[in-house]
Order: structure tokens, then sequence, then C-alpha cells
């Protein structure tokens, strides 16, 4: 399927439906009361309650005033009614701040302010510095001659550094006010929830030239929600609007969660209800026996001697009535007093206050703490939720030599300092790498300093490092980089980026050097994807060994090395990479091949080891909450081996040969199919062992697992108590729970960022923590707390205490009630069935 | 309940709202104190075998001798019992004793009681009615306490049905429990002397004070076309009609017996008691006996052994616990606390 925008032609797109109004309404004003009602009335207790309640209108029937019943049921339907509506009312109040905001867009080739909510498929939207992109467009036009701007999408995907968006190559070059009066037709993919998509192709009406198709990639899109950064402004035709945008597709509905004990509680009152029914049946024909034999000889009664015809329903009706106490209306007020209370125990906690920012952990959802008590599954988002989410460069080791081993950070180690002052050429190069290999933009600040706009977290340490040693990174302009060693300016000019894929897992510039001419190749990357390709005669076992080293200090490790480049070879090289760069179908395998032709022969210069720091006390809360039984999952959007680093630095799985790592990975179906059955045949075999056994899959090879594997990976789900999934996506991080969901397993997910919010509904329970990714997961969550390690008083102790609390309070309410109505059934037999 | 919030596609319109709330949430930081930390002192007892065993052991040693002083008690209580129903009525009328009853015969019949041991006074003259359903539904909501209360409510007879007018003009007191008054009475003697029996402060107080009038007096009782039980005296308020009263005190199981009167003499062991009764009420149609009971009382009241049996039954448990547990202990002693006991369905350690 497929879907035609014409940009900006307002006839054309009219038969794409929907405006851009968004909407995570569950009401409407008209629908509240049945739906609601509905909703509430599913509940087998509350249907009985209604039977009840309904009964003792008859007042021939009735032993008691109706009232007392109506009463409370009328009072507990209003409350939840209207906590419902005050929420509803809210989400309300919150999409319609964001359908009225103000936005610029162009119609009839005028710039016109209109409210967010109208804009229409193929409206050209101007966007400045700092907006919020209000639905899914295409990128025509930025301020940047280059076409570049630079978007953040935490709350898309939780990544909080900039990514690069580019115009397609059909707008380069087009005037400011040619951008108004453009023409042309997008063929995009029907709106689905896949935000590392968007295969579509573009073309242009004349008079524009370029009558060709231009594909278009994600790369040339922004996507709603997303901010638009250090650039100055940016337009763009909107394809998707609404609730049909890539974040609007892929946000799914809250469902009204249900504890177990919830689940138990109405299953046991269906089988007391049965029981109920039984004991209505017997003495409602013993009573009616009765009667006809025994009580027409009772004169003092003065029986009447007509009876209606429901005469045989009145006394087992009677019966029904007074057995009705047997399922307690009381249990469900007071379970929802206590749960309040359990919920304000949270919130009091003193010792579950984030002492930094004051933050006192907060239950919006009061109705699930006692499941907190029987989590099985915990799932955790990595960064930010594990850790600070600060990177920092710690120790490094040039040509053999290891610094900051002594201290543990190499910026103050004088043997290092010293090598700089005197100018060892490794030692240059190897800043020289730190500094210019990467995707990072400094940006001058208004006080003189300069900040970096980096897109991972990584780069941006080593940026920073590198400055720290004397090496500046100062200016970027257009292609030409700007360094300043010991006072001196040095100039390169960036010829080509070999940029990162999780495939190649490292990225190379190659930079012309303005002083000199020469050409260099400069690469970083993972040992793996670096140290096969180094040069013949150089040994690279002192790197391997240093790798190993700072791996188990649970450092992350970068090699870096160096090329220089015969100007013939370079030359050759470019045109075979701009071929592949235009390639339409598997351009980024081929570009990856074509890359791989010139990393080759690289001599290596170093490995750093960057700290990425764990959040206090999550080693010791993962160990705790283990022996409590809980299995763990980590769940990233990272890569591979950061989340391996990550994962055995905070005793997530433990290093050989105590723990082993299965890895399932493949590009294919067949190659995910055999891994995934490898792996399973392992795990099957250790499974008796005492070994913590582990599996690591990534986002592509889930997808094909999931698709078509489906049996296996749920066998392989349970089999496991552990399992590092990296490179997912939002609806992946969900569908994982839904699995775990699927095998009967109370699951837990935790994270702080907008890619979790999905998982974090989809769970049992969702934990939000409020850090510094925005407080989207907080909003989402059912309990946010400050930091990682309070999940463990959060589980341990209220999770316990709720859980025993709320048992003890249902087990005895039934008791109560069933004791009671015992006692009556008895006397009923004593009084040989006296209600007629 | 659903969580509070989807995440909202937009995060800077949302932003202001949530920034207000945290500011509002960090003011708002929790006081310390020790409810709110759940740090109240509790006390929760470990069972350990020792307290077990005590807590067993005390109670049988309070229950078993508590038991055995009720049962005394019971056992000192001196009852005569005689049921006359069937033998009141003269054997050519056994085979009918409906339409002897309902008859217009003489009801006169003489029983004899022999004390078998000294009665101490007073001694309270009871009648027993069994199967007689007091409780009935239709039955004991047949009454007007308004009614019975004061003069001006005497139109207040809703609930009375089908016992409540008679040609328009209501029945004081109305409904069926007032209509089916018991209506034998017993006339007493020792020896040919007639025994008094006292008929005055037989009912409760407060019902006699509060719940019928001074001033309320009997009209057009038993007028209607069927006759119950007993005649009211219409120039005796309600308030002195103590057997009405006693009636109107309706009883909650269907064997029950209601004071008649009290003798206040001694009865000697060997005492002869003619009993000259008239049998008025009908409790053949639906084969309902009739007893006549005199019986003193102890400090624990009347004649009756539950209490202590019960007593005794729950010590004697109490006591065979503490016996059974201890021999358990001395013989396959448990350590305390084994986290191995707490998993039923999973090998302990393992998964």
């Amino acid at each position: 399927m497929k879907r035609f925008v014409y940009i900006n032609d307002d006839e054309a797109s009219k038969e794409l439906c929907c405006d851009n109004r968004i909407s995570n309404r569950k009401y409407t004003l008209w629908n509240f009361l049945p739906k609601n009602l509905w909703e509430q009335f599913s509940r087998f207790m509350n249907q009985y309650f209604l039977l009840i309640a309904c009964l003792q209108l008859w007042s021939l029937i009735t032993p008691v005033n109706p009232a007392s019943t109506w009463g409370p049921l009328i009072f507990i339907f209003a409350v939840s009614a209207s906590k419902e509506a005050w929420d509803d009312y809210h989400r309300y109040l919150s999409d319609k701040k964001a359908n009225e905001k103000e936005v610029w867009i162009v119609k009839q080739g005028i710039k016109k302010h209109i409210q967010a909510q109208d804009i229409q498929v193929g409206n050209i939207v101007w966007l400045r510095e700092n907006d919020e992109v209000p639905c899914d467009l295409v990128l025509l036009g930025t301020s940047d001659p280059q076409g570049v701007c630079y978007v953040e999408t935490a709350a898309l995907d939780g990544e909080t550094d900039l990514k690069t968006r580019v115009i397609p190559s059909a707008c380069v070059g087009i005037d400011l006010e040619l951008l108004h009066k453009m023409k042309g037709v997008i063929e995009c993919p029907i709106p689905d929830k896949d935000i590392r998509r968007f295969d579509a192709n573009m073309r242009l009406f004349p008079p524009f030239i370029d009558n060709d198709v231009c594909s278009l990639t994600i790369k040339n899109t922004l996507l709603q929600s997303c901010y638009l950064r250090n650039t100055e402004w940016a337009c763009g035709v909107s394809v998707y609007t609404g609730n049909q945008t890539k974040l609007g597709m892929s946000r799914g509905i809250a469902e009204p969660k249900l504890t177990a004990m919830d689940a138990m509680i109405d299953k046991l009152t269906g089988a007391i209800f049965v029981f109920q029914i039984v004991v209505v049946m017997v003495l409602g024909v013993a009573g009616n026996v009765w009667k006809d034999t025994e009580a027409r000889k009772q004169w003092y009664v003065q029986y009447p001697e007509e009876a209606p015809w429901y005469e045989l329903l009145v006394i087992p009706l009677r019966f029904e009535l007074l057995c009705s106490i047997m399922i307690p209306i009381s249990i469900k007020v007071s379970l929802d007093l206590v749960k309040g209370l359990y919920a304000k125990f949270i919130e009091w906690d003193v010792e579950m206050i984030d002492q930094e920012t004051g933050t006192a952990s907060y239950a919006a959802n009061t109705a699930i703490s006692e499941d907190l008590g029987q989590v099985e599954y915990i799932l955790t988002d990595k960064t930010g939720t594990l850790t600070d989410n600060k990177m920092i460069f710690r120790r490094c080791c040039i040509g053999g030599i290891f610094y900051g081993n002594e201290n543990g950070d190499a910026l103050k180690d004088a043997q290092l300092l010293n090598a700089i002052t005197s100018g060892s050429t490794d030692v240059i190069r190897f800043l020289t790498v730190m500094a210019i290999c990467n995707t990072v933009i400094p940006v001058q600040s208004k006080a003189g300093d300069i900040v970096y706009k980096a897109q991972s977290q990584d780069e941006d340490a080593l940026v920073i490092a590198a400055a720290k040693l004397h090496m500046v990174f100062v200016g970027k302009n257009a292609n030409l980089l700007e360094i300043r060693f010991n006072g001196s300016i040095i100039r390169y000019e960036v010829l080509e980026i070999l940029e990162f894929t999780s495939d190649r897992k490292r990225m190379s510039v190659v930079v012309k050097d303005c002083q000199n001419g020469k050409i260099i190749l400069l690469s970083k990357g993972a040992d793996e994807a670096i140290l096969p390709y180094a040069c013949a005669g150089q040994q690279t076992r002192t790197i391997g060994d240093a790798v190993e080293h700072y791996s188990q200090l649970g450092l992350r490790t970068l090699c870096l090395a160096w090329r220089e480049l015969e100007e013939n070879e370079y030359l050759e090289w470019s045109v075979k990479f701009k071929e592949a760069s235009s390639l339409l179908v598997d351009r980024e395998w081929r570009i990856a091949e074509v890359c791989q032709r010139l990393e080759h022969d690289l001599y290596i210069l170093g490995v750093t080891a960057i700290e990425d720091r764990l959040q206090d006390g999550v080693p010791e809360t993962i160990e705790t909450l283990r022996k409590a039984g809980i299995n763990f999952w980590m769940l990233t959007g990272d890569k591979q081996n950061t989340a391996i680093q990550i994962a055995l630095s905070c005793n997530f799985i433990s290093p050989e040969p105590k723990g082993q790592l299965l890895m399932i990975d493949g590009k294919t179906k067949e190659d995910v199919s055999r891994s995934l059955e490898r792996v399973l045949l392992t795990m099957r075999i250790t499974a008796s062992e005492p070994k913590d056994v582990a599996f690591v899959i990534d986002g592509w090879a889930l997808e094909i697992a999931l698709k078509h594997h489906h049996k296996d990976f749920v066998e392989l789900a349970i089999l496991s108590r552990t399992a590092i999934c990296c490179r997912v996506t939002p609806s992946q991080k969900a569908q994982l729970v839904e699995i775990l969901k699927s095998c009967d397993y109370r699951t837990l997910a935790i994270g702080d960022g907008g890619n979790d919010v999905r998982m974090i509904q989809q769970a049992d329970i969702g934990v939000g923590i409020s850090g510094r990714e925005g407080l989207q997961a907080a909003r989402a969550a059912d309990y946010s707390i400050g930091r990682f390690r309070f999940l463990k008083r959060l589980i341990l102790v209220h999770g316990r205490y709720s859980y025993n609390r709320t048992a003890f309070l249902s087990q005895y309410s039934f008791y109560k009630s069933l004791l009671i109505c015992f006692i009556q059934i008895l006397r009923f037999w004593n009084q040989s069935f006296q209600f007629g | 309940m659903s969580s509070t919030n989807t995440p909202s596609s937009s995060a800077a319109a949302a932003a202001g709202s949530v920034d207000s709330s945290a500011a509002r949430r960090n003011s708002k930081r929790p006081k310390y104190s020790k409810f709110t930390q759940q740090e109240l002192p509790a006390c929760k007892p470990i069972l350990t075998p020792g307290w077990v065993i005590s807590t067993f052991l005390i109670i049988s040693v309070i229950f078993i001798p508590l038991g055995v002083i009720s049962l005394f008690a019971s056992q000192d209580v001196v009852e005569i019992v005689d049921r006359y129903d069937s033998a009141c009525v003269p054997p050519p009328d056994q085979a009918n004793k409906v339409a002897y009853i309902q008859g217009a015969a003489n009801k006169s019949c003489t029983r004899t009681l022999i004390v078998p041991k000294r009665m101490k006074q007073p001694i309270y003259v009871y009648y027993q009615l069994e199967n007689f359903y007091q409780n009935h539904r239709r039955y004991v909501k047949s009454r007007s306490d308004s009614q019975l209360r004061s003069v001006k409510d005497e139109n207040q007879i809703d609930a009375c049905k089908p016992e409540d007018d008679v040609g328009g003009l209501p029945i004081v007191p109305c409904g069926l429990i007032a209509w089916s008054l018991f209506n034998d009475t017993y006339a007493l003697s020792r020896n040919n002397q007639r025994l008094a029996v006292n008929k005055k402060g037989i009912a409760w107080k407060s019902d006699r004070e509060h719940k019928f009038g001074k001033r309320v007096f009997p009209k057009n009782f038993q007028k209607g076309n069927l006759t119950g039980g007993a005649i009211l005296d219409p120039n005796i308020s309600l308030s002195d009609q103590e057997d009405l009263i006693v009636w109107m005190r309706t009883a909650a199981l269907p064997t029950f017996r209601k004071l008649y009167g009290k003798i206040e003499s001694d009865l000697e062991k060997g005492d002869n008691i003619q009993v000259t009764l008239q049998n008025n009420y009908n409790t053949y149609s639906f084969s309902g006996k009739k007893k006549l009971v005199l019986s003193t009382t102890s400090w624990l009241g009347g004649k009756n052994d539950f209490l202590g049996i019960a007593y005794l039954t729950v010590g004697g448990i109490c006591f065979f616990l503490a016996l059974a547990f201890t021999v358990m202990y001395l013989v396959k002693p448990r350590r305390l606390g084994d986290p191995t006991y707490l998993s039923w369905n999973r090998i302990p350690g393992g998964r």
C-alpha cells in the first residue's frame, strides 16, 4: 500500500483523511457514562452487586432496606468514575494544548500562522530553532547551506544526542523563496510505527529541476515530537499527521491494570457465587416443600389461600438475598482504601527520596501495589536507568603504554601530560583522532566557551577529554575543521565520513591536512572491528590486552587507528564510494563493502577507556533482587557491546567461567533460526547447572525471531533468567513484555525515557525514573522513583507489605462473611426454612 | 484504574504542567513520622513451640474449672417439666384433637407434679411451646409498635395485615402476634392448698414502661371473623396486661418458654402439686407440644448444661493439643525459621 502526498496541493491531498488533531482520550462527553459503567461492570463482582441491589428493590423478598446496598454501590461507582473522569480530563487538556499550538505553514504560497491541529497532509511546515515538530515531515529546506539540520529525538527513542537530518538531494540548492511554491509528489508507505525506516520516493514537478525520482530515507524526515536544535530554521512537507504519525501509531492505549490478586478475588467470587446458587437452590426447594406441607397448618400465620404465579420463586430469591453477604461488598471499598494507603506509604517513604533533586517517589496508580510483591521479571532500560548517562574518559593506552592506571584518571597522569608537551608523534596522532574522528559539532556559546553537540555520548567524552589534553576542537565550518593545539591552529578538511553502523562497529573520517596536503584516514571502533585490519607488521597483542584489561574494569573501550592515504588511492576509492552512496537498493550493504576497501592496513594508535558511570547501588540492588528470585532482562536501544559491558559491571551477567553469554544474531531468517536453535539447545543442557546463562539478541534478530520462531523464542524466554536485548525499538520492548506476560509471569518494566513508555504501559507494573531524560516515562508509569536503587525498597518492602496486607484483608473479609452466612444457613435448617 | 497519562505527543505542550507539578511534588517532601515510615511499634508473636504449648495449657487450665463450675451451677437448678398437650385431651377425642380443641367442650384438666428436690423461692412458672414459629416472617412483622405505645397512633395498622381492623375500625392491639395470644391458664395447689402464683412483674420493665402505653386500652380485640387466642380485658391498660407483653416479645426459636408467673414460697421435696389447667390453646393442628415448667434459678440462670460442656470441650481440646505438641516437639523437633519450609512448589535454592 502506498500513499501519495502532493506537496502544497490542498485539492489533491484532501482525500488523505485526517488533520493533525491528536487525541489520547478514552472517553468523550457523551460516551463517558455508558462506557465507564460498561467497563466497571465487566468485573464479575460488580455485576453481582448490581444483581443483588436490583433484587432488593422488590419489597416482597427483601429483608432489608434497599438503600443499604444501593448506597455503598453508588458511592463506589461514583468514586471510580470520577477518578477516571478526572484523568481523562487531564489527558484532554494536554491534547488541547498540543493541538492548539501555533505553527507556521505555507498555504497557496503564503506563510500563515495556524493551529497545529489544522495541518493537512501536504502542507509545508516551517520550524524555528527549538520548535517541536508538530507532525511527521519530509525535510525540504534548512538554514544550513548544505541542507543539514539537527534534531533531538529523546521523546521518540530516548537517545539524548543530536541527530543530523539532511534534505533530499532533489531539494539541494532551491531558493528560500521558491520553497513556498514548491510542487511535487511523495510516494510513501501507509502509516506505520517503525521509527527507523521510511522508504519513500519524491518527485518534484517542473519548473523544479530534477524530474527524476529521488529516494527518501529516515534521514530526510523530521518526526513528530522531536525538537529542532542548532538550526535556525527548517521546513518540510507533512506526510503523516495526527494519530497517524510514527509516534501516534506506536502509542498504545493504556489498558487499566488489574493485579493478580484482583483476578484471584474475581475468580474466588465466581466460585463462591456458584456455591451460593447451589445453597440457594437446595434451601429454596426445601422451603417450598415445607411451606406446602407444613406451613398451611400454622393457623397463627394466616396464609392466604391464593398465591401469585411467581410464588415458587419467592422463597429461593429470599434465600439468595439472605445469602448475598457471602460475597462481601465491603471488600471493594476496604481494598480501595488500604491500597490508597499503600500508595501514600510509598510517597511518604523518606528512604526513597532522591537526595540530589529532592524528588520523592510517586505512586500514580494506587491500585496495584500488591503486585509489586509478586514480581518475577524485571525488564530494565539501560541508559539513564542503570547508568547515570554521563560518559567520562578515564584511561588510555597509547603505543603500549598505559596511562591513568595509577590514579584512575588519564587526564591527570603526569606521564601523559609530559608526552604531550614533548610532542610524541603517537600521542599527538592519538589526540587528533580523539578530537576529529567524529560527528561532533562545536558550538560557541555566548560566554565564549565551546560546547559540543555530539550524536553519541562516547564521542562527546572523547572530544572533551582531548580538549582537556590541549587538543581543542574549536570550530567546524562546513568541511573545514579547526583544532587548537598548544596555541597553534591546525586545519583539516573533511573529505568523507564513513559512518558508524552497528555492523561495521567502527567509523572513520578521511581528512586532508591543510598544512601539508596529506590525506589521512582516521578510524575508531570496537576492538574486533579494528584490530583485524591492523597493518601487517604491527603487534596487536598489547592492544588486545589493554582492551581486555579495561573491559574487566567495566570501561567502554574504543580502538583508535590511523593511516596515511595516497592521493590516487583516495581518488579511486572516492568514486566508488559516491557510486555506492547513490544506490537505491542495498545501499547500506554496498557502502559497508566499499568502506572496507579503505579501512585496512591501519596503524593502531591505542585504546581509550570511557566510564559510563553506573548509578549508585545498582549492582547491589540487582544482586539483592536476584536473590529474591527475580529475573532481569535488559532492553536497550544501545549497541550490543556497550550493553554487555554495562551488564558485566552491574552484576547483571557474570563473567566466564561462572557465566555464559549466548549470542543470537544473523541477518537472514536462516541465520537467526540456526542461532536460536543453538542457543536453545545450550540453554536446555545448562538449565540444571548452577551457571548464569544469559542470551544476547539484537533488534534485527529479535524481529525475525518473533516473526518466524515465536514458539522457540517463548521457550527461550522461559528458560533464561537473564537476557540482554540491544538495539530494540520501543514497540519491540513492549512486545517482549507481552511475551513474558503471556507466559503468566508478573513483569515490572523500569525505564526513564520516552522510548520506554510503551513497555512501561504494557507491563504489569511500570516504574519510571524521574531522571534527566524528561518526565515522559515517569508520567506514563504507575510508580516513579528518583533512582534505580529505590527499586529494592519498592519491591522488597512496600511490595511485600502490600501483598501481605491485601492477602490478609481479603482472606479475612471472605472468612468473615462466609462465617456469618454459615450461621444463617444453619439457622435456616433450625427454622425449617421459615421464610415463606 | 488506568495510569494517569499516555505519552503525549507534545512534550513541550505538557512540559509546563509537568514542571509545575514536579515542583509541587518537590516542595511536598514527606515528613518523617513513625506512622508514615511504618515504624510504629508492632507485636507479632513468633509461634515457637514453647509459646504455643504454654498458651494452650493456660487456656485449658482456665477453661476446665470454669466448665466444671458451670456444670455444677446448672446441676443445682431444680426443674419440673410436664408435657400436657396430649394428656389433656380426653381419650375419646385423641383421634381428632383439632376438633376437640376447636369444640366447645370443657377443656379443664388436672395434672399432678411431684417435687423431686427442695425448691427455693422464687420458683418460676413457664409454659413451653414447641414447633411454634413465633419467628415466622409473616408473624413477626405483624404488629404496630406505635399503636401499642400511644392512643393517638391507634390508626397505624399498616403492618398488621391481615388482623388490622374490624369493619374499618382499628384493632388495638393489632396484628397476628397479639391475635394469637396464648390462653391456657394454670391454677396450682399444694396438698389441697392454693399455691399463689404472682403474675405481676413477669414482663420486662422497659416494655411495661415504654413500649406499652398506660392509656392504651384494648379495642375491637378478637372481634373479627376468626378468633385466635386469649381475649383481653378492655378495661385494663396494655401496660398492665403482662401476659400480652411477654407474648409480644417474640421468641427466636421454634421451641421457647415464656414466663407465666412466680411462686414466692419454697417447695419441699416430695410435695404434691396439683395443676388445674384450662387447655385452650390450639397447638394440635401443627403438632406442637405444650409443657408446663417449674424451675428455680442459679447465679447462672436456668438449667442449661451447654455452657459447661462447651467450656469443658474447648479446655479439653486445648489440653490435648498442648500434650500432642509437646510430644511432637520432643520426638521430632524442627529448626525455627528454616526457609526451606517456605517453598512448596520448587526445589529450595533452585529455580
